[in-house]
């Protein structure tokens, strides 16, 4: 056999090893029920729920931050984040969580969150553009 | 809209709208022009030739008008516009102005068409006999990026997005109905806090000059296969690819540093798509770069010196479509938004993708593919597998980065792998360390033929010497302690170095014209053990093993607690240093923490005193958004970050400073119940934190706007306090003045004191010292982490050397150029 062809072989080969290893490594997408069943890291897409209370105190702890997220399904669970409460929280629309159910706990070990208006700023909020019609 | 709005200023807008519609149309002639010039029988004619020239001398002109246009409108404060109002404010220092510019999608659609303009013209000016079928693709690529900047509507749908949109053409809102609308619009949305620092006033202009200058080496490549003339084309695309791989990984290394410098995430790289997609093309056209040279020198690898070139330029075409249609949504940090401009984007990668396609196909039959086998022995063999290990990495990042991609495309939903970054890491660092083999034994072969014995004793004898000089440097470290996969890499990388420097020795010595691949080498081995080891080693030093335990589960958790709490003016023990946070600076709207180094030898001897200033911004719009700053020393980094502070809203601070200071009448409210003590001189009173001592009574004591008559009498307590460590003095004072006693608080900020000289008891010889403490609650504190970067500097300083490299070799092959 021609010494390309071998080579040839040797790069197809290492392609589908990184094609079926992307798809191996690659996570699911769940709601907290999945994440009881299955005991294992998974994503989580949610928002939260703003009439709980989001508890960050860090004089108690100042790697403790909990909080409520209803997932897609409708489901709600308490989420917990080991470290500080991250900038802008409230704000956040969507957030996409990382992590495993402990107990009756979601852990999140990453969260990510999309505040859509935050970059783009595509929105006039109601109260900012009130507030400026009573400044004159 | 008939209503007639006040105080708009729509001229600036028009004239600008203006310019895109001719940018646009400009850059349609000239490519069609160009198209119809590089035809073989319109060679001798030069009229298609000059209108091409023309149309494109248009397009530049148009451009440089509505970049006119849109600076005038920022500048000014236009907030009518729609831009000037998302991406700018007053307050705005003038060259952040500049930044706000390419916040915005259209503002930095706009660099890259200035970019590519300026290259247009360079070329029409230096590439002679391949000006018209080059400048013809340009122009295409000109059309369509002009054509995200349209903003119209044509047939139902709305074609690219205007960067001059009028803010009440955008959005929605009934005070738009009003003709004074503008009276209401005080101030933009200010630039987002993270993008003001003076790195976003460089990063992406570099950035987009290295995306924009990939176009030309594609342009070769498509001239060269539509004219027929397979083998010219390498020789200026060679320089022009160089040129490119140079800018754009300056400007990804730029962001890379700006991230470290001033962003928050704790690191240089995160395998963000974002970062992925700026990355991807750059690995694939550095691969081109190899196999042109291979090609240039033997006659070999042409398929794949024609395909990496031309696969380039569609991958920056297919990055841009990845970070700007939003499809990216749910996996990626950085916010992008869809603008409706999907199909656009698509549409842009598929006309390229189409024409390398079609081409290669029409043309297949008589690309000057060489028939015979390299010979195992020879450089160009190894240089091109290099090239096909780096474009097989490329092919991991695009797979993955592409997750949202495929969920769109086959209806899936999969979710992004858990923990990207070790992924990233180990696939991305075993490719390494076979391109970095590469990189180091492939210098001792020649091209064409080498003798294996000479080869493998050479290449042996290197790999032993890294092999030695690596297990030192894998041992004091301790990169022992990671994957193998990045003990391999370290090995592989120091052996690259040593093999380039060998090289570049022994051209000094004579053969120079080797100098800058050799310089090149050498940066990118050097960036690689930088990347390497301050990435495999770096540390959180603000471990906290201290909090509550909130709960069984909780606290069996393993996540790392990388958060530590300073009260100001109480020093925390951590790793080695003496830290304390000792107060604050504000320059709106920028709020700096003082945060101390110390650190002492054996006998307690101060050895290192640094204070750090980490700042943060607490924005309304934001919350609060903190910077890091760091401490540089030659190996090693000390990174500080403020994650939580209980600071104001910039807002309240402005209005603090201007409306002067609150009132003070509830001020006790501030601290825990006051506690009265009676004292003699020379007695100590102990609180929570220290103790103090009454050393004096002072019957001369003065008070600030108070004369004193003759009868009045004023008593100051002259307390020393000593607290962490610290002493302060304070004197309190009591005043009898026409017979009415008052007292006049002192407090001590530092240790969350106030004391009151509350009574005189002469018949003992003592008086009462009343101390208000502020309860720990109430006490100023930060959140903060702290992370050691050992050895980042190799990765930086191997940057500047790659950079230094290729510089070196554009000047080598533009030499060539002309003596050919």
């Amino acid at each position: 056999m021609k010494k390309s062809s071998i080579f040839g072989l040797v790069i197809i080969a290492i392609a589908i090893a990184v094609i079926i290893s992307t798809y191996s490594s690659s996570s699911t997408y769940g709601s907290f029920a999945d994440a009881k069943q299955s005991g294992s890291t998974l994503q989580v897409v949610g928002h939260l729920n703003k009439e709980k209370e989001l508890y960050y105190d860090a004089k108690r702890d100042a790697n403790y931050f909990s909080f409520f997220i209803k997932d897609n399904k409708g489901a709600e669970c308490k989420v917990i984040f080991t470290g500080t409460k991250p900038q802008d929280f409230e704000r956040s629309e969507q957030v996409v969580l990382t992590g495993k159910m402990v107990g009756s706990e979601f852990h999140a070990s990453k969260i990510l969150m999309k505040c859509p208006s935050k970059y783009t700023q595509d929105k006039v909020e109601v109260t900012e553009v009130s507030a400026k019609q009573a400044s004159i | 809209m008939d209503t007639a709005f006040k105080g708009e200023h729509l001229i600036p807008g028009h004239l600008g709208q203006f310019f895109i519609v001719l940018a646009f149309g400009a850059a349609i002639l000239s490519t069609i022009s160009y198209f119809f010039a590089a035809h073989p029988n319109n060679k001798l004619d030069k009229s298609w030739l000059w209108l091409g020239r023309i149309g494109f001398w248009l397009n530049t002109t148009s451009v440089v008008g509505i970049g006119t246009c849109l600076f005038y409108i920022i500048s000014n404060h236009l907030f009518e516009y729609h831009y000037a109002w998302a991406h700018s404010s007053r307050s705005l220092p003038v060259y952040y102005i500049i930044s706000s510019y390419w916040e915005g999608q259209e503002g930095s659609f706009w660099l890259w068409g200035f970019w590519q303009a300026v290259l247009g013209n360079i070329l029409i000016w230096k590439a002679k006999s391949w000006e018209r079928p080059v400048m013809a693709v340009i122009a295409l690529s000109q059309v369509l990026i002009s054509s995200f900047l349209l903003g119209i509507e044509i047939f139902g749908t709305r074609i690219g997005s205007s960067p001059f949109i009028l803010l009440r053409q955008a959005i929605e809102g009934p005070i738009f109905s009003r003709p004074d609308y503008l009276g209401y619009i005080k101030d933009g949305n200010g630039l987002n806090p993270l993008l003001q620092n003076y790195w976003m006033v460089i990063h992406p202009p570099t950035l987009f000059l290295g995306f924009a200058s990939m176009v030309v080496p594609f342009a070769y490549g498509i001239a060269g296969l539509w004219q027929k003339r397979y083998k010219e084309w390498v020789n200026p695309a060679l320089s022009y690819a160089l040129f490119a791989v140079m800018i754009l990984g300056t400007g990804i290394i730029m962001g890379s540093f700006w991230a470290y410098e001033s962003l928050n995430f704790g690191g240089f790289w995160a395998w963000d798509p974002v970062e992925n997609a700026s990355v991807i093309p750059w690995l694939t056209l550095i691969g081109a770069v190899h196999v042109l040279i291979v090609y240039k020198n033997t006659g070999h690898s042409y398929f794949t010196a024609l395909f990496l070139t031309l696969i380039s330029f569609i991958l920056v075409l297919y990055a841009s479509y990845l970070t700007r249609s939003g499809v990216l949504g749910e996996t990626s940090v950085h916010a992008f938004t869809d603008l409706g401009m999907n199909a656009h984007l698509v549409i842009d990668v598929l006309v390229f993708l189409v024409i390398s396609v079609g081409l290669i196909v029409l043309r297949w039959k008589d690309l000057p593919i060489s028939k015979k086998e390299e010979e195992t022995y020879s450089r160009e063999f190894w240089m091109f597998v290099g090239s096909v290990f780096l474009a097989l990495s490329c092919l991991q990042l695009v797979v993955v980065t592409s997750i949202p991609v495929w969920n769109a495309v086959f209806g899936t939903k999969v979710a992004p792998p858990n923990d990207k970054v070790t992924l990233y890491n180990i696939f991305q660092g075993a490719f390494a360390v076979v391109v970095a083999l590469f990189m180091g034994f492939t210098q001792f072969l020649k091209y064409k033929k080498t003798e294996p014995a000479r080869f493998l004793i050479t290449s042996v004898t290197y790999l032993v010497s890294s092999l030695l000089i690596g297990g030192v440097v894998v041992w004091l470290t301790g990169v022992y302690k990671l994957h193998i996969v990045f003990v391999l890499l370290t090995f592989a990388s120091i052996y690259a170095v040593l093999s380039n420097i060998k090289v570049l020795i022994d051209a000094l010595k004579g053969k120079f014209k080797l100098t800058g691949s050799a310089v090149a080498h050498i940066g990118f081995g050097l960036l690689l053990i930088g990347a390497l080891i301050s990435a495999g080693t770096s540390k959180v030093v603000s471990e906290n093993t201290t909090g509550e335990q909130y709960s069984a589960e909780f606290a069996k958790t393993t996540d790392p607690r990388e958060n530590i709490m300073l009260y100001k003016n109480q020093p925390i023990k951590m790793a080695g240093y003496e830290v304390t946070y000792t107060g604050d600076s504000v320059a709106l709207p920028n709020h700096y923490f003082k945060v101390n180094y110390k650190k002492y030898d054996a006998n307690g001897k101060v050895t290192e005193d640094f204070t750090l200033k980490p700042n943060s911004q607490a924005n309304r719009k934001l919350g609060l958004v903190s910077s890091p700053d760091t401490r540089h020393y030659l190996f090693r980094d000390i990174y500080t970050h403020v994650t939580m502070a209980p600071i104001k809203y910039d807002d309240e601070l402005q209005s603090q400073a201007e409306g002067g200071h609150e009132a003070d009448a509830d001020d006790d409210k501030n601290y825990d119940p006051a506690v009265p003590h009676e004292v003699a001189i020379g007695d100590t009173i102990r609180f929570r934190e220290g103790f103090m001592v009454l050393k004096a009574l002072n019957r001369e004591a003065k008070i600030e706007n108070i004369t004193l008559a003759a009868t009045d009498v004023a008593v100051g307590a002259d307390l020393q306090i000593v607290a962490h460590g610290k002493v302060y003095m304070a004197e309190p004072v009591y005043l009898i003045k026409d017979n009415n006693g008052y007292d006049f608080a002192k407090k001590v900020g530092d240790v969350g004191l106030k004391l009151r000289l509350s009574k005189i008891i002469p018949a003992k010889g003592k008086v009462e010292i009343t101390v208000y403490q502020q309860p720990e609650s109430q006490k100023p504190y930060i959140v903060m982490r702290a992370i050691s970067f050992p050895y980042i500097n190799f990765f930086w300083s191997g940057t500047i050397i790659m950079v230094i490299g290729f510089l070196m070799s554009i000047f080598r092959r533009n030499k060539e150029l002309k003596t050919v």
